[in-house]
C-alpha cells in the first residue's frame, strides 16, 4: 500500500518536471521571438541620420567644417515631427493631474485657431451686418406695415401673463447674452482700439462673466418658452406653402394664415432648436467641471458660437417685425391683446377661431394699452 | 537681441520632475498650476522617451491670436508673456495652444477659471521689474538678473536647455556628432550587437560573449 503510494507519488513529480520543463522552453522561445520583433519597433530619436553615420565611419570628424551645413533646427525637430505626425494626439505618462496633460501635441488647437480666426470672427461680421442691410432694404421698399382698416374699437387676447413673462425673460437674457457675446467676438477690433487695453480688459470680463451666469437662465426660460407656445407653431404644410409662396401677403393676393404664420414658425423652430443647441454647446463650455478635454471644448465653442450668430441674425428679424416694422404688433406681446382689425389682417383664420372672444377697449381713451388694464379679467 | 528657446534633450532626459519642482519653487506657482510637465511616451516600451514641456514662446504664438482681449505680448528677447490685469480667464488661448501650456488655478462651475498663468521663461510680467506686484503675479525675474529660467539650470542630466536659440543649436549640434563617438568606441560596439543579431543567434546579445 505504501510503495503504491510512492509510486504514485513518482509518476506525479515528474509529469510536474516535465510540464515545467515544457513551460520554460516556450517561454524561451517566445522570448527569443520578442527579442528578434522588438528591432522593428520605431524609435523616434533626433537626428538619427547623423547619428547612423557616426556610427557608420562615414563622419566622424567634429571639427569638419561641412558638418555646419547640418540644420540643428531639423534635428530638434524630428522628435516632435514624429510627435506631430501621428494619428491623433500622442498621449504619454507625466505626474501632472488634469485634462490633456499627458499629451504632447494638441493637434486640433491650430484648426480652431483658424476658424475662429479666419472664419467665425469675418463671416460673424458679414452675417450680421448683412442682416441689418436687408432690413434697412426692406424698410425702403416696403415701408412700414400698417393695420390697412385702421384700428377697431375691439380687441381680443393673444398671449397670456406666463408666454408675455417667459417671453421678457427670454428676450432679455438673450439680447445680454448677444451683445456680451459679440463683445467677446468683435470687441478686440472693434473696441479694444478705442477704449484701450486697461478698459476693454474690464468690460470685457464684465461682459464673460455676466455671460457664464445669463446663460443657463436663459436656458431654462427657453425650455419653458417651448412648451408655452408650441401650441399653434406646429406646421401646416398646405397653409404655410401658400403663405411662403405669397411671401406673407407681398406677392398675390391675401395669405391666410392661422395663430401664427409659416414666418413666425420658422422663427420659432430655429430659434428654440437652435437655441436649445447653443445652450447645450454653452453649458459644456461653461461647467468644464466633468473632465472636458480641448477636444471637446473647442469642438463646443464651434457649435456654440456658429449657432448663436445665425439665430442672433434671425433675431434681428424679429425684433424688427415685433417693433417698428408693424403698426400694433410690439402692444400684443406688451399687453397680451391685440386689435381686432390687426388679427384679421395677419392672422385671419386664427381671428375667425377666436371671434366669440373680441371685447370692447375697457377704455376708449386709452389707445396704449397698459399691463394692468391686460391682467384684469377678460371675456370669462 | 536674442531669441529666448527652450529645448528638451530627450536622449537624456530621465524624467526625475526636477524641472517641475524647480520652477514651482522658483515662481510659487499654487497648487494645480503646472508651468511645466514631463511627458514620457512608451512608458516601459522600447523606445521609451520623456519630454520636459511648456510654453515654448512661438514665433506667431497661436494663443495671442485667438485671446479676444490681446493680453499678449512678445518680449525683445522673444518672450511671450502676457498682462493678468487683462486676461478674462476665457480659455481660450488652452484651446489654441499646441504644448498645453496655459494653465488656471481654478476650474469651477460657471467657467470660473481665474486669471491664466504660464510659464514667464523666468521673465516676469508686464509689472515694474523685480517688484513684490510682478513675484505675486508671474513669479520670478530671473532673465532681468542675468539668469537663465530655473527649470534649465536645475536639470541633473542637462537635458532641457535654455537661451538664445543660436547658442542652444550649438549645444544640441555638438550632442548629437559626439554621441556615439567617445573613447568608448560605443559606435562599434552597437555595430557590433547588430552584426550577431543578423548572424542568426538568438538570445541576449551581451551574453554570447
Amino acid at each position: 500500500m505504501l510503495s503504491v503510494t510512492k509510486n504514485q507519488h513518482t509518476v506525479g513529480l515528474l509529469v510536474l518536471l516535465a510540464m515545467v520543463v515544457a513551460v520554460f522552453s516556450f517561454e524561451t522561445i517566445a522570448y527569443a521571438q520578442q527579442e528578434t520583433t522588438s528591432e522593428a519597433i520605431p524609435v523616434p530619436s533626433p537626428g538619427t541620420d547623423l547619428w547612423r553615420s557616426i556610427r557608420d565611419r562615414t563622419q566622424p570628424d567634429i571639427t569638419d567644417p561641412s558638418l555646419r551645413n547640418v540644420s540643428p533646427r531639423k534635428l530638434a525637430k524630428d522628435l516632435w515631427v514624429e510627435v506631430n505626425s501621428a494619428d491623433g494626439d500622442i498621449v504619454g505618462q507625466t505626474q501632472v493631474l488634469g485634462p490633456d496633460a499627458g499629451a504632447l501635441i494638441n493637434t486640433l488647437g491650430e484648426q480652431w485657431r483658424q476658424f475662429r480666426m479666419n472664419q467665425l470672427v469675418p463671416v460673424a461680421g458679414y452675417v450680421l451686418g448683412g442682416m441689418l442691410i436687408i432690413i434697412a432694404l426692406f424698410r425702403i421698399i416696403r415701408g412700414k406695415i400698417r393695420i390697412k382698416a385702421g384700428r377697431s374699437e375691439k380687441r381680443v387676447k393673444r398671449f397670456s401673463l406666463y408666454q408675455r413673462t417667459t417671453h421678457w425673460t427670454v428676450a432679455i437674457t438673450f439680447i445680454t447674452l448677444g451683445l456680451t457675446g459679440c463683445i467677446l467676438i468683435f470687441g478686440r477690433s472693434v473696441l479694444l482700439p478705442l477704449l484701450g487695453g486697461d478698459v476693454f480688459g474690464n468690460l470685457a470680463f464684465a461682459a464673460k462673466r455676466i455671460h457664464d451666469f445669463v446663460g443657463p437662465v436663459f436656458g431654462i426660460a427657453l425650455v419653458v418658452q417651448f412648451i408655452l407656445f408650441i401650441k399653434g407653431n406646429m406646421l401646416k404644410p398646405k397653409e404655410d406653402l401658400m403663405w411662403i409662396l405669397k411671401g406673407g401677403g407681398m406677392f398675390g393676393s391675401h395669405a391666410s394664415s392661422h395663430r401664427y404664420n409659416a414666418g413666425e414658425k420658422t422663427w420659432f423652430w430655429l430659434a428654440m432648436l437652435g437655441g436649445l443647441i447653443v445652450v447645450a454647446s454653452g453649458l459644456v463650455l461653461d461647467f468644464p467641471l466633468f473632465g472636458q478635454d480641448r477636444a471637446d471644448m473647442s469642438l463646443a465653442h464651434i457649435v456654440h458660437s456658429s449657432g448663436a450668430i445665425l439665430i442672433l441674425a434671425a433675431s434681428f428679424g424679429h425684433i424688427y417685425m415685433g417693433t417698428i416694422a408693424m403698426e400694433g404688433a410690439f402692444e400684443v406681446m406688451a399687453t397680451g391683446y391685440c386689435d381686432a382689425n390687426w388679427a384679421k389682417e395677419h392672422h385671419d383664420l386664427w381671428y375667425e377661431d377666436v371671434a366669440d372672444r373680441v371685447e370692447p377697449y375697457p377704455d376708449a381713451k386709452d389707445e396704449h394699452k397698459s399691463d394692468v388694464v391686460a391682467q384684469t379679467p377678460s371675456g370669462a | 537681441m536674442a531669441r529666448m528657446k527652450f529645448y528638451c534633450d530627450a536622449e537624456r532626459c530621465i524624467e526625475c520632475n526636477g524641472c517641475v519642482t524647480a520652477c514651482k519653487n522658483e515662481n510659487e506657482v499654487p497648487w494645480g498650476v503646472n508651468r511645466r510637465r514631463v511627458v514620457t511616451i512608451k512608458d516601459g516600451e522600447p523606445g521609451e522617451r520623456s519630454l520636459s514641456v511648456a510654453c515654448m514662446h512661438c514665433s506667431d504664438a497661436p494663443c495671442a491670436a485667438v485671446c479676444p482681449v490681446d493680453c499678449f505680448y512678445t518680449t525683445d528677447d522673444g518672450v511671450v508673456l502676457h498682462d493678468k490685469d487683462i486676461c478674462i480667464g476665457c480659455g481660450y488661448c488652452f484651446y489654441a495652444c499646441p504644448f498645453g501650456a496655459p494653465q488656471f488655478p481654478a476650474s469651477g462651475a460657471f467657467s470660473s477659471r481665474g486669471k491664466m498663468d504660464k510659464c514667464t521663461f523666468c521673465a516676469g510680467g508686464p509689472e515694474e521689474t523685480g517688484s513684490s506686484d510682478e513675484y505675486r503675479k508671474y513669479g520670478s525675474n530671473r532673465l532681468a538678473e542675468g539668469k537663465l529660467p530655473a527649470c534649465a539650470e536645475m536639470c541633473s542630466t542637462k537635458a532641457l536647455l535654455a537661451g538664445d536659440a543660436n547658442v542652444i543649436a550649438d549645444v544640441y549640434r555638438k550632442r548629437v556628432v559626439n554621441r556615439g563617438a567617445s573613447v568608448l568606441d560605443w559606435g562599434v560596439q552597437y555595430q557590433n550587437a547588430s552584426l550577431r543579431e543578423t548572424s542568426g543567434l538568438s538570445g541576449k546579445a551581451s551574453s554570447t560573449d
